[in-house]
């Protein structure tokens, strides 16, 4: 029997896995390192970088030119930028640079680095370009809408009179973080505003410095020695290691092979409490989790359905069980911490209530529709409890599982019933989740604009207007106002169940000390982290 | 046919045992007695035998044996990822689901797909194979070529592909894997085929005008079957952890069905605290897998006449 041979050997090898975590090995004391899922990353240049990961890395290596404080989001201040000025007629913005600051290649940052970089990012057009586009910039025009008026002052004028919240807190976002324009020119391929280059390299004057990543296994940064933003970070080198699997993550973290790990399950998290050299801590994210429904689909697209859906969660039991510790039920589209949040929940499981409303419909028997679920992270659990709830109704979902690209592609073709998933706001303004989940200027296939709105095909015109108008609106009361009655009509009729706030959890060694949860994921920092 | 004593008591077994046989179906179902005789002999392929009808037992009384429903949970807040116990016996996963029912509601799912594969790939490995054999020339390079292509990727990798293009599904991974596990019996009929087609036998047929369909059907198949039978089973082991890679990788069958495979991928998250969610449906792969293999080693021992001491 040849079998019992190989069946010996495989479990020698299965029993040294599970000896293996017993090896004690510390990290440097000068060295961070986070177990991570970063296998989102890529590109490393802040004009591309629209992923969790990279702006996380982007928020600890380049400085923007406008921040605001982890504590209050509303405190906006200076980052390159020292102060700014807006024109009588709310068109202009003016900036002034602040002295003395350096890039980590030695070279002195002026007004000229930050023109180069706002109108590189325009120019270049990918993904977060909207951020800065959506105040009338384009590749046509941006050199004559962002001027150099001396060597540390510059002015950028708007085709609107934009609320000044709203475009000071775009400017806090990743894309308008300033590269070094010398060095990036150095490295200028075709006029590809070296693109090509700044994708895997970095031009940048933040705490730390991407000294190197390697896709799927590592990304290592080091101290800026030239940085002057605050106290010079106790630590010399961070280090991100890819680990997906959250039980490796635990065992590295337990084994003191990391001292962070970021992507544990709430039943790991659970376990780890018990464990006196593990500390937990955690802070609230702006991402939020949602349903949405495709309208092109003849049963989603019913409004009672639309509504029946919205009863077929059960949103506490969810958060309280397979998502303990993690999120927080929510749901409105913006999530809690931004202006014109609103804490109102007028959902609750109730599949009796469901029925009527298919009933209604036409469908008292339900239906049977597809769901699109990313088969990692906490993604199928959450299908897999709602598939259990809608069953009670009569909506019968299959779940079609795949990889974050097939499922994304999928969901920006239209071609989804049910997508569920995440969405983190792009900037900390609220008219970035309204824009995108209230707003729908063309719902044609092939729209420019394609916000989740058009994703799931849904136009409200009304709605539209009012988000159009929010974001001219100067008096912040009026704004706020606006944004809540918007969300009140919006969770009745829009397609979209938006059922948590994500809660960021991570896992330390109880030495680390300092790691800054902030409310966006481009405001993690760990500059502060110190380890004794 | 002559009419047969009828046998009774004692003497039905010396009526099989007989070397003597007074009809072509004594002689058979004598052959038959024999073989069975010479299996039962070796207890460790009879364990296996017995794991598969049981197996098969409880597919079919799913309904009425699993104590709970098998994709309807629990009360998330209290049900949820309890140890084994007298409740439930193997435990409940993170929907609150009894993992137990799970297992005998899946091996419904794992029977079909090793009989589905086995119905799928073993005739077209036995026609490619003889058709081959039987006629060699160009029909035999073009064929086996076509052979050595299927051969040259890994099965798993090559199901994946095929899964890939299908779209996941239990549907799908079935016939992306009869696809990839055809070949090796296509070989292995070739080269029975080689064997047996210049037999004198199959030449006097031949003269008495039999075609070249009725040869291969009625003369060169029947002597195949037996190592072809013995390849098949040793394969279901194979075919159960393909299937089961597959719905680990999300590519076979599709949740809430409870597919060995997928509970174990969906067991990952708890396997260090809550061992049981990925250990029970691994072990029950281990014991299907290891059963259709000692079954397999028990049919070579006793169908290949090669092997006969």
């Amino acid at each position: 029997m040849h079998y019992s041979r190989n069946l010996l050997a495989a479990t020698a090898m299965a029993l040294s896995l599970f000896a293996s975590p017993q090896v004690q090995a510390e990290t440097p004391a000068d060295t961070l390192v986070m177990a991570w899922n970063i296998d989102d990353i890529i590109s490393l240049d802040p004009a591309e970088i629209f992923e969790f990961s990279a702006a996380e890395i982007a928020g600890n290596s380049y400085e923007r030119l406008v921040t605001y404080s982890n504590d209050d989001v509303s405190n906006v201040y200076g980052g390159a930028a020292e102060s700014w000025t807006v024109s009588d007629d709310g068109l202009t913005l003016t900036f002034k640079m602040k002295e003395g600051k350096t890039f980590a290649s030695g070279n002195p940052m002026t007004a000229e680095d930050a023109v180069y970089s706002l109108v590189r990012a325009i120019k270049l057009d990918k993904s977060p370009a909207f951020i800065l586009g959506q105040f009338g910039l384009t590749p046509d025009n941006v050199e004559e809408k962002i001027k150099l008026i001396d060597p540390m002052t510059f002015s950028m004028t708007m085709d609107k009179a934009y609320a000044p919240s709203f475009v000071l807190y775009c400017l806090t976002a990743t894309v308008s973080s300033v590269v070094d324009s010398k060095l990036v020119k150095e490295h200028e391929v075709d006029g590809d505003w070296g693109y090509d280059w700044l994708k895997t390299n970095y031009a940048g004057s933040g705490p730390f410095v991407i000294r190197e990543w390697r896709p799927s296994e590592a990304v290592i940064l080091e101290r800026n020695d030239n940085w002057t933003g605050g106290d010079t970070p106790a630590m010399s080198r961070v280090i991100y290691r890819h680990i997906a699997e959250s039980a490796a993550q635990r065992l590295a973290l337990e084994a003191g092979d990391v001292d962070v790990a970021r992507n544990l399950t709430p039943e790991e998290l659970e376990a780890l409490k018990s464990n006196p050299d593990i500390k937990l801590q955690q802070g609230a994210k702006g991402a939020i989790w949602y349903l949405g429904m495709n309208q092109k689909n003849e049963y989603l697209s019913r409004p009672q359905v639309r509504e029946a859906m919205k009863y077929l969660v059960d949103y506490h039991t969810i958060a309280d069980t397979i998502m303990k510790g993690k999120v927080t039920v929510h749901q409105n589209f913006l999530p809690e911490g931004f202006l014109g949040a609103i804490p109102d929940e007028p959902y609750s499981f109730d599949p009796a209530k469901a029925k009527e409303l298919l009933a209604e419909a036409g469908l008292p028997d339900g239906f049977s529709v597809t769901m699109d679920v990313r088969s990692s992270g906490d993604t199928p659990a959450i299908a897999e409890a709602i598939q259990a709830n809608m069953a009670q109704a009569g909506v019968n979902i299959e779940l079609i599982p795949g990889d974050g690209g097939q499922v994304l592609t999928k969901y920006r073709g239209r071609a989804h019933d049910i997508y569920i998933g995440q969405w983190g706001p792009d900037y900390q303004d609220p008219n970035t989740n309204a824009d995108t989940f209230a707003a729908n200027d063309d719902n044609s296939d092939d729209a420019a604009a394609k916000p989740l709105a058009w994703r799931n095909a849904w136009q409200d015109e009304g709605m539209t207007k009012i988000t159009r108008d929010a974001v001219l609106e100067g008096d912040a009361a009026v704004r706020a106002k606006m944004y809540e009655d918007l969300q009140r009509e919006w969770v009745k009729t829009s397609p979209f169940v938006v059922m948590f706030q994500q809660i960021e959890v991570q896992a330390l060694r109880k030495n680390v000390e300092g790691l800054q949860i902030g409310p966006s994921f481009d405001t993690n920092f760990f500059y502060t982290v110190t380890k004794d | 046919m002559t009419a047969l004593p009828t046998p009774t008591g004692g003497s039905r077994r010396e009526w099989l045992l007989t070397d003597r046989p007074q009809s072509r179906r004594q002689a058979r179902l004598g052959q038959a007695y024999r073989t069975w005789l010479a299996f039962r002999g070796n207890w460790l392929a009879m364990l296996g035998l017995g794991i598969v009808l049981a197996l098969i037992f409880l597919a079919i009384f799913a309904d009425v044996i699993a104590p709970y429903h098998p994709t309807i949970g629990g009360d998330l807040r209290t049900e949820r990822l309890l140890p084994p116990s007298w409740e439930h016996w193997m435990g409940t996963d993170g929907q609150a689901r009894d993992i137990l029912s799970r297992i005998i509601y899946g091996a419904r799912l794992t029977l079909l797909v090793v009989t589905l594969v086995a119905l799928i790939a073993t005739p077209i490995g036995l026609l490619v194979g003889t058709v081959a054999g039987y006629f060699g020339g160009w029909v035999d390079t073009i064929l086996m070529r076509i052979t050595d292509i299927f051969l040259a990727f890994p099965r798993l990798i090559l199901a994946l592909a095929f899964v890939a293009a299908l779209g996941p599904g239990i549907e799908n991974a079935i016939i992306a894997i009869a696809i990839t596990s055809w070949p090796p019996y296509a070989r292995l009929a070739r080269a029975e085929t080689l064997t047996i087609r210049d037999q004198d036998y199959i030449a006097a047929t031949r003269l008495q005008g039999a075609g070249s369909a009725r040869i291969i059907w009625k003369h060169v198949v029947p002597l195949c079957m037996s190592s072809v039978i013995i390849r098949v089973t040793l394969d279901m082991a194979g075919i159960i952890l393909t299937a089961a890679g597959l719905g680990f990788l999300g590519l076979g069958a599709q949740p809430p069905q409870p597919e060995w495979g997928a509970m174990i991928a969906d067991g990952r998250r708890f396997i260090i605290d809550q061992w049981w969610v990925a250990t029970m449906p691994g072990l029950a792969i281990f014991t299907v897998s290891l059963a259709f293999n000692l079954l397999g080693d028990g049919l070579r021992d006793v169908l290949d006449p090669k092997a006969r001491k």
